[in-house]
This record gives structure tokens, sequence and C-alpha cells, in this order.
């Protein structure tokens, strides 16, 4: 079973590029905040300073706390594979592979909580808590969007949802598309834990809900997770890219650059929302998740009814 | 062309009542029935196929009193009530974008089995959906000025019906249909100032106090 | 048809075995033997016909009333048998050394020869091919599981639980006379393939059959709101027959209801809707109810009714497909659905063995009194977390399987036209339902084995012995090579579901789409497996040139942390419980200086107790009936007697 090269390329670019979407976050957050901020390539630095450095493990941690960082980036990798990051077909397809995509990244926010309940820490409980609460409805909220898509493309694999069936879908059900893919960054912000669900910059670990949870990892383990969340937040992004711009008829060159493009501009968008949304607080997270699945609920809707 | 105007602009008019459903600003609120009102007017200019002066005239005239008299009529009455938020509403507001997701969903079935004449029609079902999502707020909501808000949405929702299943209606039914809004809005406006002078506060809650007893 | 008899033969020798024998570990073992070696031979024979011999069966005269007795194992009893003997075989090695190494040693005795006769009365049920010898063999199961669950009987919530389970199986039973009674009116016999041949005759009684069926295979099965004798049970019996009655006993309602589509023919489609709603009302609300538990059986037991709810989610999608008439739906749907009886079999009960064996080291099954078990009893702590990662239903584990099967039926559905897509709404249900699951596992796993000790009994405890372990070591292993090999199944599920469907003529339509279905996800499985081995073995390696330091775990300079400093499992399930409000079943009370959580369960609290209350008081107001006086008692004779007399009279 040979995959084109295109697929490859793409999975390279994206694991390349991961970090420095984020670093474009923080920028234009930066940016529109009239300060000057950390450079794009912060990220990268980070990461390298974190892998010269040595571990520190608490005295109440098991084998679990140690596992788990490994665990959630080859998780993030193996969801890589199932998304067609070049707008034809990924590594690994089949059907109801956007099944395995979901449940892939649920293995690592498992370990994750796993890790953070490892330490004995109120703190870490409290945010492995809130990420449970928060990623269960974020998961309602992608099935419709899933459920959208394949009822407009009539395919069962992520490669068919978001290629040449998509490219064809696409004058009709354009309506839908936007609002799928609207959706999709709304429930993306919550689920990478960016505002408005939770603040990668704050310093209170009591408004804290993903960064609280991995406090006591430290070295490589950090730099891991780090790279394993960016890399998420990548993937879900060039689903987006992909869902706005269908990319299954164009030459590969221009493919990989609409794709590294897009994601430029989805880090851009997130920094956007960043500089002008505050945070929201806790009791409200839930109205915006269901305000984002009533988006992804109504395109489904939209598609049931105009495909009767 | 005109046929994604329409689709765009009913869209969008979804969007507005699931905004006004879960936001708690007054202002965000009067603000959002502003802007359905506006799509409403460009949408019966849009839907009517033909740019005559009868059509222009119309569509101004609901945008002007849809998006601009009625809305800063409501911010005037928030003013003088002095207002910022609504209180927390009967079910929650998590509770009041999940019905109207079920709202969404009986609309839609329900348009689905109408007769084949309307059936491809997307103005029914969001015309359903608006009134429904109208009715909810009504129901649910504690202050005067939105269940004011909420009425008008049902009304939107009622014109809604109207811009379509008639094409060639005749300006005094249009008359009519606005005149209605307006004398509802009338009506509420003075019950709203009234309980604002008698109670000096606008909570319909109060309104339970007046019994026989 | 041979091995079969024989292995069903030795179980039943395991049951009289303990009650013969003299006590000693000659008794014991000989028990364990003899319990084996029949399972052994049933799983065989099981195997047998589902790798492609054809159906057998056997048929017997008894000088009895009733008909003929009649068994036979077609591929779905094969799938039962080999499930029932598994789990059986692994949870009667467990619970001879459990109820060996509890307070009151001398029950193992009745114990291991009650449960023999369970395991015995099961096989037969799912074998049985007449509707005499399975109503028997369903009484014989429902009396020999309640005085399991009575075992540890000197507790009152035990006798309650008891009783609560006693009243749900009889009405089943009740209700499965009814059905039968009015399905053989038509038939000339009683066995089960003449009371298929008499489903073409009786149109206006079909709708009422399949909705009685339902109704008795609910109540054994467990869906909400039939499930409200599932968490006393399971609470109050001893592990491993919490273990047995998870993993089989509610599954023959499972089985009861696919043996009543493979009789029926088509299902109309209401059934099928029925179906599909009653599963995701049972996985919503089972999945929530389990989330506010603190007892670790309890919480498992809501598990159960979650999982039923997706194996009925299952069911719904092969009767809607047979309805709609989609083959590759109904058999996708049908064999996910059994795929996921047997996994839940697999993983259910090495979780309850796992629980069990905390239970029996650290005598609490309050969560909230747990706490670094991992430590001190490592190897449970491996086997939890195996069954606990299959059952939340990740890859690389079996129950991935199981629901991505279902979740292909659902999507499959997208491409029909129709009513038929509405389906996909289950969709999200289900990925909702998936959420929840992995947060509660989450905090059973994180606060009893992780964290500190939250309690004396908890810091004192120590590992289990290798009898407690063997059995789980044989289910975890099962776990992980369905998990990573399912495509060998392939053939067999598709079988299965053009079995159940009743056409076996799909089944060639069934097979190539199932084997390619399913080698997608294996070859995913595989590779992600490989994928953590190496990325551990290279964080492992690449840990070694760097220093490591170990430090008390960072809490924000406060110097003194305790083990009550750390989140509890109703704080950690608190922001989910709060977001469903009232129908989680938690109660609150606040006091001045006290707060305190408590869930109930909705069905049995709210709306079963309040309704026998009433039923209580109204009966007590024919009390004046019995007043204790002989002469009135002769006078009600008399009354009776005439008023019989002037009946025939008057109908002259």
């Amino acid at each position: 079973m040979s995959r084109p090269a295109s697929a490859w390329i793409a999975l390279a670019v994206v694991l390349v590029l991961a970090p420095a979407v984020l670093g474009v976050a923080s920028r234009t957050r930066a940016a529109l905040t009239r300060r000057r901020g950390a450079p794009v390539l912060q990220l990268y630095y980070d990461l390298a300073k974190l892998l010269r450095r040595g571990s520190v493990f608490s005295d109440t941690t098991t084998s679990v706390f140690r596992a788990a960082p490994a665990c959630v980036l080859s998780a993030a990798l193996m969801a890589a594979t199932i998304v067609p990051l070049d707008g034809r077909g990924a590594l690994i397809r089949f059907a109801g592979d956007v099944v395995a995509l979901a449940y892939v990244l649920a293995l690592g926010r498992f370990l994750l909580v796993l890790a953070a309940l490892d330490t004995g820490s109120s703190f870490e409980g409290m945010g492995a808590s809130r990420e449970v609460a928060v990623a269960s409805v974020v998961e309602l909220g992608l099935f419709l969007s899933f459920g959208t898509l394949a009822v407009l493309t009539k395919t069962l694999s992520l490669s068919g949802m978001l290629g040449a069936a998509l490219a064809a879908a696409w004058p009709a059900g354009s309506p839908a598309i936007v609002m799928t893919a609207v959706g999709l960054f709304a429930l993306m912000l919550a689920e990478c834990a960016r505002v408005p669900v939770d603040d990668p910059a704050t310093h209170l670990e009591l408004t804290m809900i993903h960064e609280v949870m991995i406090l006591d990892h430290s070295g490589p383990d950090l730099a891991l997770i780090l790279y394993a969340s960016a890399l998420e937040l990548s993937i879900i992004g060039a689903v987006i890219v992909t869902l706005l711009v269908p990319r299954s008829g164009m030459p590969v060159g221009v493919s990989l650059a609409v794709l590294g493009g897009g994601l430029i501009v989805i880090g851009a968008g997130i920094g956007v929302v960043e500089a002008t949304m505050a945070r929201l607080r806790l009791p409200k997270i839930p109205l915006y998740l269901a305000s984002a699945s009533s988006l992804a609920l109504f395109s489904l809707v939209l598609v049931l009814w105009s495909g009767a | 062309m005109t046929h994604s105007a329409t689709q765009l602009l009913l869209l969008l008019v979804v969007l507005t009542d699931f905004a006004v459903l879960g936001t708690s600003r007054l202002s965000a609120c009067i603000r959002w029935i502003a802007f359905q009102g506006a799509l409403l007017g460009v949408l019966s200019l849009v839907v009517g196929g033909e740019i005559s002066w009868n059509a222009v005239l119309l569509a101004a005239g609901t945008i002007v009193v849809k998006a601009i008299v009625l809305p800063a009529f409501l911010r005037w009455a928030i003013r003088e009530a002095a207002i910022r938020r609504e209180v927390e509403p009967l079910v929650g507001y998590l509770a009041s974008v999940l019905l109207g997701g079920a709202a969404l969903g009986v609309a839609f079935g329900v348009a689905a089995s109408m007769p084949a004449s309307v059936r491809d029609a997307l103005v029914v079902p969001v015309a359903l959906v608006t009134l429904m999502i109208g009715m909810i707020v009504l129901m649910t909501r504690l202050k005067a000025i939105t269940q004011v808000i909420g009425y008008l949405m049902l009304e939107n929702g009622v014109y809604l019906f109207g811009i379509t299943l008639a094409r060639r209606v005749p300006f005094l039914i249009e008359a009519g249909v606005l005149l209605d809004v307006f004398v509802g809005v009338f009506i509420m406006g003075i019950v709203v100032f009234h309980i604002n002078r008698e109670f000096d506060s606008i909570s319909s809650a109060n309104l339970s106090e007046l019994r026989e007893s | 048809m041979t091995p079969f008899l024989i292995g069903l033969g030795l179980v039943v020798a395991a049951a009289i075995a303990p009650v013969v024998l003299p006590r000693g570990g000659a008794r014991s073992r000989t028990f364990g033997v003899l319990l084996l070696a029949g399972c052994g031979l049933t799983a065989a024979a099981g195997v047998i016909v589902l790798a492609g011999g054809g159906s057998v069966h056997q048929q017997w005269r008894p000088y009895l009333p009733g008909g003929d007795w009649v068994i036979g194992i077609d591929p779905l009893s094969a799938v039962f048998v080999i499930a029932v003997a598994v789990v059986g075989a692994t949870n009667g090695v467990y619970g001879d050394a459990d109820v060996r190494a509890s307070a009151h040693p001398e029950r193992s005795t009745e114990a291991n020869a009650t449960y023999a006769a369970l395991v015995a009365s099961l096989l037969l049920v799912v074998t049985a091919q007449s509707t005499l010898l399975f109503l028997t063999a369903w009484e014989l199961m429902a009396i020999s599981s309640f005085l399991l669950v009575i075992t540890e009987h000197e507790r009152a919530e035990v006798r309650r639980a008891g009783w609560i389970y006693v009243v749900a199986t009889h009405a089943a039973t009740l209700l499965l006379f009814v059905m039968f009674a009015l399905w053989s009116t038509g038939a000339h016999d009683w066995t089960f393939a003449s009371l298929a041949a008499a489903w073409g005759g009786a149109p206006s009684h079909r709708g009422v059959i399949l909705l009685l069926g339902l109704v008795a295979f609910g109540l054994k099965a467990g869906y909400v709101p039939l499930h409200f004798w599932l968490p006393p049970a399971h609470s109050a019996s001893p592990a491993h027959v919490s273990a047995l009655m998870s993993g089989i006993v509610i599954k023959t309602g499972v089985y009861g209801i696919l043996r009543l589509l493979t009789l029926s023919g088509t299902p109309p489609v209401w059934f099928g809707w029925t179906v599909c709603m009653l599963g995701a009302v049972s996985a919503m609300l089972g999945v929530l109810w389990a989330l506010a538990q603190h007892d670790m059986k309890r919480l498992l037991a809501y598990h159960s009714v979650e999982n039923i709810g997706i194996i009925m989610l299952g069911i719904g999608l092969g009767a809607l497909g047979g309805a709609y008439g989609h083959p590759a739906l109904a058999i996708l749907g049908y064999g996910a659905a059994v795929l996921h009886t047997v996994n839940h079999a697999l993983f259910k009960s090495l979780l309850f063995m796992a629980a069990g064996a905390v239970y029996r080291r650290t005598h609490t099954r309050n969560i909230e009194e747990l706490g670094g078990l991992a430590r001190r009893m490592p190897w449970t702590f491996v086997m939890f977390l195996i069954g606990a990662v299959a059952i939340i239903g990740v890859p690389p584990l079996n129950g991935f399987v199981s629901e991505w099967l279902i979740y292909v039926g659902i999507f499959e559905t997208a491409r029909t036209v129709g009513d038929l897509r509405l389906l996909i709404c289950a969709a999200p249900v289900l990925a909702l339902v998936g959420g929840l699951a992995l947060a509660c596992f989450a905090k059973v796993v994180g606060i009893v084995f992780l964290g500190t000790p939250r309690s004396a009994c908890a810091a004192e405890s120590s590992e289990v012995g290798s009898s407690y372990l063997m059995p789980q070591a044989v289910l975890a292993f099962a776990c992980v090579a369905i998990g990573l090999l399912p495509a060998l199944l392939a053939t067999s599920i598709a079988r299965l579901g053009a079995f159940v469907a009743g056409d076996p003529a799909w089944g060639s339509v069934g097979a190539a789409a199932t084997i390619g279905t399913l080698r997608g996800p294996m070859l995913f499985a595989i590779v992600l497996a490989a994928a953590i081995a190496v990325a551990m073995l290279a964080r492992f390696a690449f840990g070694r040139r760097r220093p490591v330091r170990h430090a008390p775990t960072w809490g924000c300079g406060y110097p003194e942390p305790t083990a009550r400093m750390q989140y509890t499992a109703s704080s950690f399930a608190s922001p989910l419980i709060s977001m469903f409000g009232a129908l989680s079943g938690v109660h609150e009370h606040r006091g001045a200086t006290l707060f305190h959580s408590e869930p109930r369960d909705i069905v049995l609290d709210a709306v079963l107790a309040r309704a026998w209350a009433r039923v209580e008081s109204a009966a007590l107001r024919l009390r004046p009936i019995q007043q204790g006086r002989l002469q009135l008692y002769l006078v009600y004779l008399v009354a009776a007697v005439l008023s019989c007399l002037l009946y025939l009279i008057v109908a002259r």
C-alpha cells in the first residue's frame, strides 16, 4: 500500500510548521495589543531548551506519569496520519476513520489526565476535571460536524470528506460547509485550550484548564506535551483550511503552499481572537460550547433538509 | 444569484435568533434584533424578484421601523429603567440554547412534511424557527424588555411567512402586519413604563402578585 | 453436539462436587478442574460452529408434558456459549479463591455449587431451542443468580437488593410466559422452529409479541428505565458474581432480543426506531449516573447500563437495516452489537475482578477513601488500567473495534435517502457518551490507584495472590488480542450478522464488506501500538543521559501537603454533573459547616419507590378482610360458591 509522496510531504510540512502556528498566534496577539511580543520561532527555541534539560519527578508519581508524554505524542502523530493533509488522501484511510481520529486524541487525553491525577496535587486534579468536562462536549460538536460532512459528501472516510467529493459539493453546500468550518474553529479553540476557553498566557493556576494539568511535567516530557498540543492544533487547523479551500484539484506544490499559508492564517485568526476577546468565566463555557455545537447542528439540519 | 442571496439572508436570520437566545446583555439583544429587522427588509426586496417602487418603499419602511425606530425606542426604555443585564432566565441560558436547537430540528422536520409546493423554500423552516425561538424567549425571560424582544422576534417570524407564501401581497396587508407590530410594541411600552413607575422595577415576576386575595 | 453435552455435564458435576466431596484443598481443585474442563469443551463446540461448521442440534422426547426438548448451537448461540464459557471459567476460579479469603470461608461450598449451577443454566438458556426448556433454564438462572446475590445476607442492603432483583426477574419471566403463550397459539409444536414458522400467520399479535419480548428481555438486559435492579444487585453481591452478572446474565436479555429477531423475520420499522431510542437514552443516562457514583461496584454497574445501551443501538441499527432493506447496514448493526456484547463481557469481568481484589484488601468500596494503590497493588492496577482503557473505547484495545463498527453503521445511513438518514444524529450522542465514560474512568483510576492514600485502609493494602490475577490476565490478554487483531473475527461477525438478519445469502456480501472494513482499524491499532512502544523506548533511551531529580509535588509553595488536599471523586465529576443539573440524580445538602452530596437513582427512588409506597398503602386498606375469625372465612367460602352457582343459572 503506497501512498503518493504528496501525503508524506504534507505530513512533514505540518510536523515542521506546527510550533510556528502558535508563534504566529502569539505574535499577532502582541501586535494587536501594541506590544512587540516573542519571536514567531519562540516555541522552537523553547522545545530545544527543554530537550536539553533533565527531569524532575515527584515522589508520588508512578510509571503512568513517566509514560504519558510519549503516548500523547504518538497519539497526536497517529492522528496526523489519518487527516488528508495534502487535500487528496491520508496515509491511513478506512471507512469511519473520523472515529479513530477523535478516539486516538481521546487516548492521549486520558493518559494526560491520569498523569495529572498521579501527582496527587489538587491543582492538577482541578485542571484534569475541567479538561474532561470541556472535552466531552467538544466531542459532541466534532461529531456533529463530521456527520454533516458525511451526509454532504456521502463518504465514510475523512479522506473522502475532505477530498474530491468536498470540492464537488462546494457550490451547492457552501453555507453549510462555511458554518461547519466556523463551528470547528470555535471547537478547536476549546479543545486546544485557547481564548475564550482557556488563556495560555495566564499564570493564575485557579483559572487554568490545560496548563495547570501539565504543571508537574518538566524537561523532555514537557517538550513532548507542548509539541503534541501544537500538532493537534495544526491538524484541526488543516481540516478547517481544507474545508474552506478544497485542494483535491490543485497541483501538489500549490496545495502545500495553500496548506502552509492557511495554517499561518489560522494562527493569525487565533491571535486576533485572543487579543479581542476576554476569557469566559468558567460557568459560561458550557454555553459557549453549546453555541458552537448549535452552529454545527444547524449545518447538519440544513444538509439533511436540502438533500431530502 | 437571488436564490443564494436569499439563502444567505435567511441563514443569517437564524443565527441572529440564536444570538438573542444566548446573550444576557440587553444592548447586545437590541442590536441583534435590529440587525434581524434590517435583514428582513433586504429580504423583502430580494425575494420579490422585481425592483419596483412599491418593493423599494416597502423595504425601506420595514428597515426604518424594525431596525431603527423600534430598537431606539427599546434603548430609550432601558436607559430610563437603568438596567443592563437580564437576570438568569427560568430555564438557564444553556437550556435555552438547547431548546433552540430542538426547535431547529422540529421546524425543519415540520417543513419537510409540508406539501411539495412549499417544501423547497428555505423560508418556511426559517420562519418556523424564528417563531419558536421568539416564543421561547417570551416564555422564559423575566425582564419585560426581553419579553418585548421575544415578541418582536415572533412577529418577525410571522412576517417571514408573509413574505414568500404570498408573492404579490397587497400593500394593505403589509401595512397591517407592520401596524400589528407597532401596536404591540406600543402597548408593551406603555405596560413597561407603568410597571416601572408603580413598582420601580421591570421584573414581570412582580406581575404575579396581582391576585384576588 | 456431543462435546457440548459432555461439557455441560462436567459443569453440572462441578455444581455437585463441592456438596459431595469432603472439605479440603482437593475439593476446590476438583471444582476448578471440572469447571474449566466443562467450559473448555463447550467453548470448543461453539468455536467449531462459528468457524464454519453448520448448526447442530439434538432433540429428545421426554416423558413429560410440554413437547420435545431441543438443544441446538447455531451461530448466535455459539457466540454466547463461548462468552459464557470464558467468563464463567475465569470468574469461577477467581470466585473460589475470593470466597475462601473472605470473612466467611465456610460459604465456599454453597457459593461454588450455586455458581456452577448458574453457569450450567446459562449454557442451557443460550442453547435451548424449545419453549419450556428455555423457560426452565431461565428460571434456574434467575434462582441461582438470586442465591448468589444474597451470599452476604447478614447485611440489610444485600437483602433489599436481592428482593428488588427477584421482583424484576420474575416480572420478566411472567411477561415471557405471556409472550410465548401468545406466540404458540398458531404453532403446532413448542419448539423454536415451529414458532418461527408460525410467525407468518399471526399478523395482529406481532406487535404485541415484539413489545412483550422487548420489555421482558429488557428487564433482564437492564436498559433505562428497566435497569433499576442492576446497581443494588451488583454492589451487594461478591465480585465474581457481579462480574458474571454484568458480563453474562444481563447479556441473556440481549440474546433473547436477538433470538426474537432471528425467529421473527423482518422487524417492523417502529421496532428499530424504538430500540435505537432506548439504546441512546440508556447509554446517555447510564454513563451520567455512573459519573455521580462513589461506590466502585455501583459505578461499574451503571457502566453496564451504558454499554447495554450501546448494544441496543447496534441492534436497532440492524433492525432498521432489515426494515428498510439495506443488507450492509443490517449485518453491520447486528455484528457490531454481538461483538460489543462479547467485548463488554470480557472487560467488565476484568474490571469487576480487579475491583473485588481492591475490596478484599482494603475492605471498602468507597472511592473517596482509597488512593495510591498503584504502588501497593501494582498488578491489580495494571489489570484495572487495561480494563479501563478497553471500556472507554480508545484504540488499540477491543472497545474501540465494536464502537467503531457501530459508528460505521451510523455513518452508513448518511449514504441512504429518506428517513434513515436521521439516524446520523446518534453519532454525536455516542460521542458524548464516550467522552463521559472517559471522564468517569479517569476519575476511578486516578482517585483509586494514583495519588496518595486517603485513609489507613488504603495505605495498608497489599497485593493479591496469583489465583486472583491469573483469570484477570486471561481476560486482559483477550481484550488486547481482539483489539490488535480484529480482522480475524471478520468472517464470524459477518456470518452472525447475516444469520440474525435472517438471510444467509447476505453472508458473502457482508463478509467482504466487513473484512474490508475491519482491516483498517487493525492496521491502525497495530501501527499505534508500535508507535507508542517506539516512543516510550526512545524517551527512555533519551532520558538516560539526562539528570533526573526527585522532589515533592509542586503545591504552589504550601509546605505541608496532605492526602486530603488531593482532588476528591465528587469534585472531579462536578463540572460535568452540574452541566446536567437535576438529570444526574445528585442530591446536595448544605449545612452551616457541612456539605454532603449523594447520588440517587431517579427511576428507583423517585418513581418506583413512590409508586410502590402508594400500592402498599392501597393494599393496606384491604386489611379488614382478614379478621382472623373462622365464621367470617366460612361466610366468604359460602358466598363464593353461591355466586358461582348464581352465575351458572344466569348464564344459561
